[in-house]
């Protein structure tokens, strides 16, 4: 055998691209972790960030079968740091939501839910766990947003909503869910104690509009889709952000009358999105053009700064607004990256390798 | 404790929508500082009654009562009842915060109460402000019992035999009753006597009644006429002379009238005794299977009647030598499955795919003519992170691959233009409804069965012109039913076996033409489930199924293969099984009555499986060798570990794919002849 010994040097030298980052100049006096899903390893990476620079501290095995993929994808942490969560999209068939311990990373529970779920969110109280169960290769049909209770980590609900729902955010009072659907064109509201569809908000381009609560089959069709994939809130609540990922831009809702307030225009692909803490920036990763744009949101004005690899998925920013934390899936056995922007500089200031297909990224703390 | 129907309409309701039932609330409600000061001072709590029994589809309130450790009773602390287990397959769930329990389906819940507290006064499970101050066991029965159906005896009534009765109980929604049995008594003892489990015993001629009686005050009749036995001689004689350990055998045995003619229907009593052995068995049909050699006395008795045979064991073959021939390392991305076959141009070659662990975008080309010397001559890149399975066409002209975890989400499969079988090229990717990953495929001619992971459903593909696959049709179990898991499919030109995770064994025509079946148009045939589920790849071979769980545990992988006589297609039979302990089974190959199995941490197994086939056949020691396909550092992704994928003899070697290591060749030291 030569060929194949030859390969496994060439191969091994290719890994040393995934050595550490070091901070530039000016860079973080304080320490940020996040957490990071790797879809095709089955791995969740914590990164730390600080004065050291940015590295892949640890890698932590979830999924049980090692012949499949078991297929990590989302990522939350509760708020108060204790655990955090992760989907497990795949199933036989349905997926499963994996609760962790932070710091140890040691599995406490599971609970299974429905086909593929994608993203989820926590109650502030860190009681409740909304996961939307994407079913993102299965037959065109309604699909459910779970309820978790997270002590017990029962499904307590099933609330159906529209056909691929992706994205998932509470309000900071603990009372409402929101996330969209790709295939129904829909943003979607949730009691979080009712465990009801509150409100349904078509996103089709010119048809904008509050719709029946009874619409969980409607497939969009036709020009002017949305296809949103993502949903996020600022930090009083007020207005609402959807990427359409079919129309290369990003939706303002205003929530309380559930109307357009502004169209922020994106490159390819706008996927995922957060709003900084001190409502300054909006971060949007555009998975079709290797970069993230940073929007003012004062001014309305775009920043659009390169990744490290193509298929950018996840961001979320430290809650000190000052680092937006991004994934970047790569291709095929190219590692994905984890990439540090600067917000204030609108820099990337690093990036380190993670595993295979990083996507759902979770801030688990920082420390001075 | 009080009881009520009137909520039976919500009980619809919420059964047919699977939405909405609230149970704790979600986000914990906002608790007053008193509220908090009351929870703080509970200690304990007590429900209506000690024990709650509710009736499928009933609502019962639990009623809990708050008392601090005193034994004071607390007044104003806000609690939450919270009934566990998951929606779709919980016992119960509450309705509301003020005890009213729905009684979902038959079981035993558990109730938790929980107390608010102050945020910085107490935590359970990581939640701060609750607190756990007591559990309430609920036992939900079926809905009642409304009759029983008794099923037909077996054998005829003949004085002087024994044999067992069944029936079931039904319950008044025409389910069949989840935990009620059945007590069986007889109206006349001299004729009859029945056990209360139902074992009949027939004491001489005469007309008995026969009374199944349960829960609720039902009871069933059934009337019997107990004739003459017309038995007069009985007779038993092993078809073999001699046996082996793992030998099936059958016996001759013979219930003859006074007039020397056979009865057939008559209930005979089959035991086993080991002479100077244990480990003997006795199956339905009255065959013996020794696990260990020594002499066993098989009786066949009815009434005052018996006859007994000497079966002589004798152990199995040594265990035959395999060595290994070389080994293909690969100790930089996990591999996953491969294929070994003559190329167009003359020469052998394996291609094998490759898995996550290091990136599994490629197919790795081996060139095997030297089996002694394996060279890899090439690699195809596709876009993936998982090529899971690869597969040649009959007459090596096209292979396909399988994707999963590719970039854009658009995975399908690739096919491969084989001309130059040591560098093969891509001659189209095929994606049409097949987006999700391919997890399997199976070549049939012209046609390719490939295993949607999304859709669990077999999709049927027009391979007639390989550079441009049509997609036919699909086929899948319970079509609307979300909840089925498709793992792999193997086909001969008649039947397809597919692999349904929990729903077991699915078996097709596929131009068998018993059921109306074509290559491209399957019709269904039968199916075969078992408890543990979990099954992930079949083989047929003879009037055998092998068929192979994958159980992933905390411990590794486990799982055993499963033996299924499918003479009688219609009703596939388990019949046997080979479980390595502590080892999961995973891809399976059978010839030339050798079973091969790629056992993950278990290595390489082969298996004689011979002649006919019934219980265990690894205690029975028919494992006739095996491997450690595991290898050091600089030759394993993860070394000195077997992580056995699949398994194919060729040629007069042996070729194995480990996740771990590679590719490997091994080969008997001496082939034997294998004697049924």
């Amino acid at each position: 055998m030569t060929f194949g010994r030859r390969l496994l040097m060439i191969l091994g030298g290719a890994s040393l691209l995934a050595s550490p980052s070091v901070a530039q100049d000016n860079g973080p006096t304080a320490r940020y972790w996040v957490y990071v899903a790797n879809e095709s390893s089955d791995l969740v990476s914590r990164v730390r960030f600080g004065p050291d620079g940015l590295t892949e501290e640890k890698t932590i095995p979830v999924g049980a079968r090692p012949a499949d993929l078991d297929g990590a994808h989302g990522i939350a942490v509760a708020a108060n740091g204790k655990f955090w969560y992760v989907s497990i999209a795949h199933g036989a068939p349905y997926g499963s939501i994996w609760k962790m311990e932070s710091g140890t990373d040691v599995f406490v529970d599971s609970v299974t839910v429905g086909l593929f779920p994608a993203t989820m969110s926590l109650t502030p109280d860190a009681s409740s766990l909304f996961v939307v169960n994407f079913n993102l290769h299965g037959n065109i049909m309604p699909s459910w947003v779970s309820s978790v209770f997270t002590p017990f980590m029962n499904e307590t609900a099933q609330i159906e909503t529209c056909i691929m729902p992706h994205g998932s955010r509470i309000t900071r009072d603990g009372m409402t869910h929101y996330s969209t659907c790709m295939m129904s064109d829909q943003l979607v509201e949730i009691s979080t104690t009712g465990h009801r569809v509150t409100r349904r908000f078509r996103l089709t381009d010119g048809h904008e509009a509050l719709m029946d609560l009874a619409e969980t089959a409607n497939r969009a069709m036709g020009a002017g889709r949305c296809k949103p994939t993502w949903v996020v809130l600022d930090p009083e609540d007020e207005h609402l952000y959807v990427p359409c990922n079919g129309r290369k831009e990003v939706l303002e809702i205003d929530r309380s009358t559930m109307t357009v307030r502004r169209r922020f225009a994106t490159g390819a692909g706008p996927y995922n999105a957060d709003v900084s803490a001190d409502g300054r920036y909006l971060v949007v990763t555009l998975k079709g053009a290797q970069a993230v744009a940073v929007f003012d949101l004062e001014t309305g004005k775009e920043t659009r700064i390169e990744t490290s690899q193509p298929v950018t998925h996840g961001v979320v920013i430290s809650p000190d607004s000052r680092y937006a934390f991004v994934s970047n899936e790569a291709v095929g056995a190219t590692r994905g990256t984890v990439d540090v922007f600067d917000l204030a500089s609108k820099t990337r200031v690093a990036s380190v390798a993670v595993q295979y297909q990083p996507g759902g990224i979770g801030f688990w703390k920082m420390e001075q | 404790m009080s009881r009520s129907h009137k909520y039976l309409g919500v009980v619809g309701v919420v059964a047919g929508l699977t939405l909405s039932v609230n149970t704790a609330s979600a986000q914990l409600p906002p608790a007053s500082p008193e509220q908090e000061a009351a929870g703080a001072r509970v200690a304990s709590v007590v429900f209506a009654e000690p024990t709650i029994i509710a009736e499928r589809g009933d609502t019962v309130t639990l009623a809990p009562s708050f008392f601090d450790a005193d034994g004071n009773r607390v007044e104003g602390a806000m609690h939450l009842l919270f009934a566990r287990g998951n929606q779709l397959r919980r016992v119960g769930s509450m309705l509301d915060q003020s005890g009213r329990f729905l009684a979902n389906r038959p079981g035993t819940s558990t109730v938790i109460a929980l107390v608010r507290v102050a945020e910085d006064g107490d935590s359970y499970r990581g939640i701060d402000g609750i607190k756990q101050v007591g559990t309430i066991r609920v036992t939900v029965r079926d809905y009642p019992a409304s009759r029983i159906a008794i099923a037909e005896p077996a054998y005829a009534p003949y004085a002087g035999t024994s044999f067992k009765m069944h029936g079931t109980v039904w319950t008044d929604h025409d389910t069949e009753h989840s935990s009620a049995t059945i007590e069986w008594r007889s109206e006349n003892p001299s004729v009859a006597t029945v056990t209360p489990s139902g074992v009949l015993s027939l004491n001489q001629p005469g007309t008995v009644t026969l009374v199944a009686s349960t829960e609720n005050g039902i009871s069933e009749p059934l009337q019997l006429q107990v004739v003459a036995n017309p038995v007069r001689t009985l007779d038993i004689s092993p078809t073999m002379a001699a046996a082996r350990a793992g030998d099936v055998v059958m016996f001759d045995v013979n219930a003859l009238d006074g007039r020397g003619r056979a009865i057939d229907d008559v209930a005979l009593s089959y035991s086993v005794f080991g002479l100077d052995s244990m480990g003997g068995q006795l199956f339905e049909d009255g065959s013996f299977v020794a696990e260990n050699p020594g002499a066993y006395r098989v009786v066949v008795n009815m009434g005052d009647l018996a006859s007994s045979a000497i079966v002589e064991v004798a152990l199995r073959p040594n265990p035959w030598e395999i060595n290994l021939v070389d080994h293909g390392a690969v100790a930089h991305v996990a591999t996953s499955d491969l294929w070994v076959f003559e190329g167009n141009d003359g020469r052998d070659y394996a291609y094998t795919g490759t898995h996550a662990k290091g990136g599994g975008e490629r197919l790795f080309v081996w060139d095997v003519t030297d089996p002694a010397n394996l060279v890899m001559v090439d690699s195809v890149v596709v876009n993936a992170r998982v090529v899971n399975d690869v597969k040649v066409s009959d007459d090596a002209s096209w292979a396909i691959i399988t994707r999963e975890g590719a970039s854009d989400r658009k995975n399908g499969i690739v096919v491969l233009d084989l001309a130059d079988p040591a560098h093969p090229t891509i001659i189209a990717e095929f994606t049409d409804s097949l987006t999700s990953g391919i997890h399997n495929v199976w070549i049939n001619g012209d046609v390719v069965y490939a295993v949607n992971d999304g859709t669990s459903a077999m999709h049927i593909l027009d391979l007639s012109d390989p550079a441009n696959p049509r997609h036919v049709r699909r086929w899948e179990l319970r079509p609307g039913d979300t909840n089925k898991s498709l793992h792999d499919v193997w086909a001969d030109g008649q039947y397809a076996y597919l692999s349904y995770w929990d729903d077991g064994l699915v078996i097709l025509d596929v131009g068998a033409g018993t059921h109306g079946g074509t290559p491209a148009d399957p019709q269904f045939v039968s199916s075969i489930a078992y408890g543990m589920g979990n099954t992930h790849a079949a083989w047929r071979a003879g009037k055998y199924v092998f068929l192979g769980d994958e159980i992933g545990t905390p411990d590794g992988m486990r799982g055993y293969v499963h033996v299924i006589d499918v003479e009688d297609i219609d009703n596939p039979t388990e019949v046997a099984k080979y479980e390595v302990p502590e080892a999961g089974a995973h891809n399976i190959w059978v010839e030339d009555g050798l079973l091969y199995i790629a056992y993950y941490q278990g290595g390489l197994r082969i298996v004689d499986i011979t002649g006919e086939l019934r219980g265990d056949l690894y205690r029975q020691g028919r494992e006739l060798a095996f491997y450690r396909t595991s290898a050091g550092e600089g030759e394993a992704i993860t070394p000195h570990q077997p992580m056995a994928w699949g398994p194919q003899p060729y040629k007069g070697n042996i070729f194995v794919s480990d996740m771990n290591s590679g590719l490997w060749v091994i080969k008997f030291a001496q082939p034997q002849v294998l004697t049924p």
